[in-house]
């Protein structure tokens, strides 16, 4: 059998419909008249779990699996690899330094660019940006050790 | 308080409401046209007509990220800066669609077809022309019956209770999955996931939490910001290598504008059509300005007298579609200003933006905020002219924006999304929701899902949860508190209806106009 694009879909979304179940154990479902803080979860749970056994029982219509392209995975997981290291030093370096670094990054890393064009940019489109919100738009931007 | 008064008369006769309508709009236009005001509605709709030209970044991810910028403002200049976003970028997606053929947003998609045969013909500035002068008749025609509509339907709307609340939302969940162009099952599976997402937090009628794994900033819930930046923006990003953002761009000459005389003979009607049909979808609940421009494609396309000159430079398929899609936007704000609620995601982050200064929307707005509710409708009726004066002659300006190469522009990008998200609440956990979604968002496109039924169920998780509860405690736990009352019981022979018609279709393997629409936009993507 060949495993197409819906099969894995409807799977995950069965699973997660069940996760959900599960994570509502402590929950009380309560009853029609009063109902709880887990009915309506367990009601939309219990519905996704139908619509992803429907989708997987009708995954004849969509493509298989295997001809998914992931041409652009590469790119994606560098994005977010870099993404998260700018997201995790942003509250302890500050906006200015964690962008002009994540954005020299992104240049340099992914996009080859030479390294005095990605430094100019980088700085120059940080530095614009912090001027523009914290003085033009005064709103307060994040602040490193060095109070930008 | 002369305004309050007349703006709750004891009987509704015509005079009176011309007399109060009048009076209020005069009010309205003495706030809209106030230097301040006027200037933030001018950059909102250059801003937003950027915004749209820019691939990638829809309205919703754009208005969300240009939030914090609004914080200094005062409630009426923000709303009326972020609405100018929002039907600017109506405005903008057409450009890329029709020298590109890449639309700059969901709702521009249709104009890709004809808008970009039309440009390789030569026709270029007559599609952008026609796109720009329908998008400004519908865009005027929604802001009109708004100003009539609207203060009227929020009088009736006090009456409305949990179970006309739970009915409504339950018909725009129906009517978004029974209009979508992908599959039913896909669009109530991402509709569902978002409802979940809009469970996490703590239950507003019991006090619990509610699967925030002891994390305190997921005691007030997942916002719709992260969610939104994260699904569009970089989600669109990641799918986005910069090597295949390359693509040729026609430029079209300033003297080429006009449209000839026959031009316009042939989009007259598709105008008026399209601005009827995308006004009314626009007040049913759903991502009404994306339906209403494929409903007016297909509706175009059957009544014309030609249909195969469609995929080939029709102007009908560019008159309408826009038409329909700024319709639409106008005719979204009739549910938020009149009822308070959200019928897309992107009229949810406009709610949550005047929420941030103090300003409550729903039925009462008119009465407790007329300066905010009439000074916004005024400046749509100053945008729409504004955006008119502004597309055409800066067409050539708006276009060399697109020459920044992608891999300069997505970084940029990224960094407004990091800021958006974050200054929203300080929240840094909020930033790494962003980057979940996005990776989601990806996920998705992978799998051929449509992430903004996601976004809308979200948006109206706590509101259908608590009207439910609600209801279902009122009737003693009796269901048939929906069918009892008038206003719910016709809203549910509304879904009902959708629902029989979408099993028929379903159990009948029928090829109805949703899946030809779904077969024909799956084939201009391959193109």
């Amino acid at each position: 059998m060949t495993i197409r694009a819906d099969h894995v879909a409807g799977v995950f979304f069965i699973g997660f419909g069940l996760l959900v179940i599960a994570l509502s154990g402590d929950l009380p479902t309560g009853n029609l008249s009063l109902p709880g803080s887990g009915f309506m979860p367990k009601i939309v749970a219990c519905l996704t779990i139908f619509f992803g056994l429907v989708l997987a029982l009708r995954a004849r219509e969509s493509k298989p699996f295997a001809t998914l392209s992931w041409a652009d995975a590469k790119h994606a997981v560098l994005v977010v690899a870099i993404t998260s290291a700018a997201i995790a030093l942003f509250e302890r370096l500050g906006f200015l330094t964690t962008n002009v670094l994540m954005i020299f990054a992104l240049l340099a890393v992914i996009e080859r660019r030479r390294l005095l064009p990605a430094t100019i940019y980088s700085v120059g489109v940080a530095g614009v940006t912090y001027v523009l919100f914290v003085y033009v738009l005064k709103t307060p931007l994040e602040a490193g050790p060095l109070g930008f | 308080m002369c305004l309050k008064r007349h703006s709750k008369p004891a009987r509704w006769d015509s005079r009176i409401v011309v007399e109060t309508t009048l009076h209020s709009l005069y009010l309205g236009f003495s706030v809209a046209l106030a230097p301040a005001n006027a200037w933030y509605a001018f950059l909102g709709c250059l801003v937003g007509t950027l915004v749209g030209v820019l691939p990638g970044i829809g309205p919703l991810a754009g208005i969300s990220i240009l939030l914090p910028i609004t914080f200094g403002l005062n409630a009426t200049q923000a709303i009326i800066m972020l609405a100018g976003i929002y039907y600017g970028s109506q405005y903008g997606g057409s450009t890329t669609s029709i020298l590109m053929r890449i639309p700059g947003e969901a709702s521009s998609v249709m104009t890709c077809i004809d808008g970009y045969a039309m440009a390789k013909k030569g026709r270029a500035g007559a599609a952008l022309c026609i796109a720009a002068v329908g998008s400004w008749i519908g865009g005027s025609f929604g802001v009109l019956v708004l100003t009539v509509v609207a203060p009227p339907l929020a009088t009736i709307a006090i009456r409305f209770g949990p179970p006309e609340y739970t009915a409504l939302l339950i018909l725009g969940l129906i009517f978004l999955a029974y209009m979508s162009s992908s599959s039913l099952i896909r669009t109530l599976l991402m509709a569902c996931l978002g409802l979940l997402l809009g469970m996490i937090g703590i239950d507003n009628m019991t006090g619990h939490f509610r699967y925030s794994f002891d994390l305190a900033e997921l005691g007030d819930g997942i916002g719709i910001v992260p969610v939104a930046v994260g699904l569009f923006g970089l989600g669109e990003i990641l799918s986005t290598p910069s090597a295949d953002a390359v693509k040729e761009i026609i430029t079209p000459r300033l003297r080429d504008l006009l449209p000839t005389r026959k031009e316009w003979s042939e989009s007259s009607m598709p105008i008026a059509r399209g601005t009827l049909l995308g006004f009314i979808i626009g007040i049913i609940p759903g991502s009404a300005h994306i339906i209403s421009s494929f409903l007016s494609y297909a509706l175009e396309k059957r009544v014309s007298k030609h249909p195969e000159q469609f995929g080939k430079g029709a102007i009908a398929g560019v008159a309408g579609p826009e038409t329909a899609n700024n319709a639409a936007s106008t005719g979204a704000f009739v549910p938020l200003l009149a009822l308070g609620i959200p019928t897309s995601p992107i009229t949810a982050v406009l709610i949550g933006a005047l929420m941030i200064h103090g300003v409550s929307v729903g039925p009462t707005l008119v009465n407790d905020h007329p300066d905010v509710f009439w000074g916004f409708v005024a400046s749509m009726y100053v945008g729409n002219l504004m955006l008119l004066a502004l597309n055409l002659p800066l067409v050539s300006v708006f276009v060399t924006v697109l020459r920044i190469p992608y891999a300069y522009l997505y970084p940029l990008i990224i960094m407004f999304c990091i800021i958006g998200v974050y200054e929203v609440n300080n929240s840094i956990v909020d930033v790494w929701i962003m980057l979940i979604m996005g990776v989601v968002g990806y996920a998705l496109r992978k799998f051929d899902f449509d992430p903004a039924p996601l976004v809308l169920g979200l948006v109206i998780s706590p509101i259908l949860e608590q009207s439910l509860r609600q209801s279902l405690i009122m009737s003693n736990g009796n269901y048939l508190i929906f069918f009892s009352r008038p206003i719910s019981a016709g809203l549910m022979a509304v879904s009902i209806g959708l629902l029989v018609l979408a099993a028929y279709a379903f159990m009948l393997k029928r090829a109805d106009w949703r899946t030809k629409l779904a077969e024909a936009e799956a084939g201009e993507a391959e193109l």
